[in-house]
């Protein structure tokens, strides 16, 4: 569904990607896994048009993105949830929901405030309420729930389980396990392991900026040698 | 105390006009992060276009309204070409380009005003209903004031429910606090701009057609509303619609307050209210503090030392610039005597706003006051050229330090703006004060002593002195100061953590560039023979502004090329053409459009492109 094929991004002078690669089928979640620093980030905000990569190809469903401005890339089906959370700190609840909405997508039941409130029934709550006053689980749910409103087929989630305390993560991965059941496409970076491997089918490691080990999540948790040399702090 | 309720319902009706220019500025900038000076051009714009429908139309109160609706629809269409023919090529280019590039387009909206309207002021004949008055606590009022006085809050109510109560209004104040994320959610950002800049377009010309029944279509608006509109959006802070709707009550009434009370520094009074606001609430009444950036920040470029050969390439020009005098005519050194100032007034600019960070739209306050310095001197106690040559660094200097110390903790476009403010103070006093300054005629009979008359001497004299100058900058900027004030430029905190004194930096370099500004304003005056409050305009400021930005931020030598580049840009142009604001503004905006970082900047990436091939 979304392949990436030799990625070369760069800040300024600074070479972050450097021939970044990943397939993801659909249906499938796949978790990006990687020390701080090593790409992760970069690969997600390449893929959704934020970061011009240099050089490389990305095709969704066939079709070569690089390069297309963020808004034509996020209306193609490709929702993006930043690591930073981004609610927008002095609209409602409804009124981040509003701004992520778009038409529904054929053959996909569409994403309306009451079926995303029954995901994350902290948000029913507090509909009226400004982002800006929510703590940072709830801010979190409330940016996967934005992201939703736009009816995505595959969703870029930068690093959803960072900084929420253990009981708010065990919520999200149920969360999310609940996405993959209405059959979404899910690519997750994340640094947790543990709550990667929760929910993940497939990994790719990165380590700066390229890939170094991939394959099932079974096997990666049966390969202690190459946990321990990629992933180990 | 008679006059109190008519004089308020006066700066109640001035506070509408205000309010429905600055709430399109503040919206424009709330959303494109864009400060668009070509605002005021828009309601000038209006004022024109509704003089040229309304006394074409016959003068009932439903044709008026008509007009005005029509004048409306049309201010928002050139809106629309504006945004989508200038600005949108130019909103990845730093602020400061973004800002020259609007200037360009006032530039440009002056002379097709001139062209098509022509010189003089159009007032619009008043049917008798818009002559009429109402009995209000036993004074006869405008009924026209009141219109005006009822339509500012109807505005500001029709905007909230458009921000609070559409799905447009919701993805604008999304975008307005972060545009980066509402792309990324699939928001074509191009068309919220343009439909932004629309509705911004349209409330100026709103404004314009609405104030022609009190004034007249002229060609003074634009400059003096941006002047009032920027104050108003800065007191009630940066994108704020209630902060710019109370801010327009407040300068509207103390204009009309002002007037009656203390005539003679109306002016000053308005910007002193802006500076206490500012200095007590640094993001205005109803302002939050300016988010950082949410885009990939790329760091500025070093300032590094200029390659051999463009030392090489300097020691010719500077050898021919010697030996000048020897071929060229009288004419052409006055021009060069020009171009000496030029490039002092240009790289002191540089100086604050390069490495010090500290963008300044009011630099020609230091040279007015250099200028007056020296002529008042001159005047009081008979000073010679070289005492006053020498008063003016000081006198300009001792002032940046009292302005320095309420400014410096500013940030950004709040500083760039106190700075302005600054700029227009001086400029009335010089204008207002006649008794001292000599008002509008200005300080006459400042002529260089016998052994300095001859243009030659003078040139040279120019000449030495804008070289020591920037020799002098450039030393500062490589000494272990000039680092430390990178430093603080490119990160408070960090800069701060490693125990160095921010604001003490920021002020020793405001001092550093007044005072050289201040010698630019003494050497032009003698040049000329006195002095006039036309040194401070708000013009000239921006010449200054244009020559480093033509030039470049990042190089020592861009304030110099663009001194050089502006100053004979604008002899040719003037001197060839009637239209040379229309040319002038074109170049402009081309220039930003194609390169933004300046002539010099594009200049050295091509050498350093030149090199790694």
């Amino acid at each position: 569904m979304l392949s990436v094929e030799g990625l070369n991004t760069h800040y300024g002078r600074a070479h972050i990607l450097q021939g970044m690669q990943l397939r993801i089928g659909a249906g499938e979640v796949m978790v990006l896994l990687g020390r701080n620093g090593a790409g992760k980030s970069t690969t997600m905000k390449s893929i959704i048009g934020l970061v011009r990569p240099t050089s490389g190809r990305i095709f969704f469903d066939g079709q070569d993105i690089a390069g297309e401005e963020p808004h034509r890339i996020a209306r193609r089906g490709l929702g993006y949830v930043p690591e930073d959370r981004r609610v927008f700190a002095d609209l409602t609840v409804m009124e981040n929901l509003e701004v992520g909405k778009q038409p529904a997508r054929e053959g996909m039941r569409p994403w309306t405030p009451e079926r995303l409130f029954e995901l994350f029934p902290n948000l029913g709550r507090m509909r009226d309420r400004p982002g800006g006053r929510m703590s940072g689980g709830e801010q979190q749910m409330l940016t996967i729930a934005r992201t939703l409103m736009g009816n995505p087929r595959l969703v870029l989630l930068d690093e959803p389980s960072e900084g929420l305390a253990p009981v708010i993560v065990e919520q999200m991965a149920n969360a999310i396990l609940a996405l993959k059941d209405e059959g979404l496409t899910i690519l997750l970076a994340e640094q947790n392991l543990h709550f990667a491997g929760g929910v993940a089918d497939s990994a790719t490691v990165v380590e700066k900026g390229r890939v170094v080990w991939s394959g099932s999540m079974a096997v990666l948790r049966a390969d202690e040698a190459a946990r321990t040399q990629y992933l180990a702090v | 105390m008679d006059s109190i309720i008519p004089q308020l319902l006066t700066g109640l009706a001035g506070a509408s006009s205000l309010f429905l220019v600055a709430s399109g500025l503040t919206i424009i900038f709330g959303v494109t992060r864009i400060v668009n000076f070509s605002h005021g051009s828009l309601m000038m714009l209006g004022a024109y276009i509704g003089w040229s429908i309304l006394t074409r139309l016959p003068r009932d109160p439903e044709w008026f309204v008509l007009g005005i609706i029509a004048t409306v629809l049309a201010t928002a269409l050139i809106g629309v070409l504006l945004e989508m023919v200038v600005l949108r090529r130019v909103y990845r280019a730093p602020e400061l380009f973004q800002l020259l590039a609007t200037f360009g387009v006032v530039l440009i909206l002056q002379d097709v005003t001139l062209w098509i309207w022509g010189p003089v002021e159009l007032p619009l004949p008043r049917s008798r209903w818009l002559r009429g008055f109402v009995e209000i606590a036993g004074n006869r009022f405008p009924f026209y004031d009141l219109i005006l006085i009822f339509v500012g809050p109807v505005v500001l109510g029709l905007l909230w429910l458009v921000m609070n109560r559409t799905r447009w209004g919701t993805l604008v104040r999304a975008a307005t606090l972060d545009r980066e994320m509402v792309a990324a959610l699939g928001v074509d950002q191009r068309l919220l701009f343009t439909s932004v800049f629309a509705l911004g377009a349209g409330l100026a010309g709103l404004g314009g057609v609405l104030s022609l029944p009190n004034s007249s279509a002229n060609l003074h608006i634009d400059l003096s509303v941006i002047t009032d509109a920027f104050v108003v959006v800065v007191v009630g802070g940066l994108g704020s619609l209630p902060g710019a709707f109370v801010a327009s009550l407040l300068i509207g009434i103390l204009q009309a307050f002002g007037i009656v009370l203390v005539p003679k520094i109306t002016l000053v009074l308005v910007f002193l209210v802006m500076a206490v606001v500012l200095v007590f609430r640094p993001n205005g009444l109803m302002g939050r503090p300016q988010a950082e950036a949410r885009e990939a920040t790329v760091a500025a470029p070093v300032v590094r030392a200029a390659p051999r050969e463009l030392r090489i390439l300097g020691g010719i020009a500077l050898l021919l610039a010697v030996a000048a005098p020897f071929f060229v005519g009288d004419y052409y050194l006055t021009v060069l005597t020009d171009a000496c100032v030029a490039i002092v007034f240009a790289a002191s600019l540089h100086f604050m706003m390069g490495p010090g960070g500290m963008a300044s739209f009011g630099h020609a306050a230091w040279f007015g006051i250099g200028a007056y310095g020296a002529g008042l001197l001159a005047q009081w106690l008979g000073a010679p050229m070289p005492i006053g040559l020498l008063a003016a660094p000081i006198s300009a200097g001792i002032v940046a330090a009292l302005f320095g110390w309420f400014v410096v903790r500013l940030s950004g476009v709040y500083l760039s703006m106190l700075t302005l403010a600054f700029a227009q103070i001086v400029w009335a006093i010089s204008f207002q004060w006649v008794e001292v300054t000599g008002g509008d005629n200005g300080l006459l009979g400042l002529w260089p002593p016998e052994w300095a008359r001859d243009p030659s001497v003078y040139y040279w004299m120019a000449l030495i002195l804008s070289v020591a100058v920037a020799l002098l900058l450039r030393r500062a900027l490589y000494a272990p100061y000039g680092y430390a004030l990178r430093a603080a430029r490119d990160s408070v905190t960090r800069a701060q953590s490693i125990g160095l004194d921010v604001a003490r930096l920021r002020m020793v370099a405001l001092i550093i560039a007044g005072a050289a500004c201040g010698l630019s304003g003494a050497l032009f005056a003698y040049a000329k023979g006195g002095v006039f409050p036309t040194y401070i305009s708000i013009p000239h400021s921006v010449e200054a502004l244009l020559m480093v930005l033509l030039g470049g931020l990042q190089t020592m030598t861009g304030p110099i090329i663009g001194a050089l580049v502006y100053t004979g840009l604008a002899d040719i142009l003037m001197r060839s053409t009637d239209l040379w604001r229309l040319v002038l503004g074109t170049v402009i905006v081309l220039l930003v459009v194609a390169f933004p970082e300046g002539i010099a900047g594009a200049a050295r990436r091509l050498w350093l492109r030149g090199r790694e091939a």
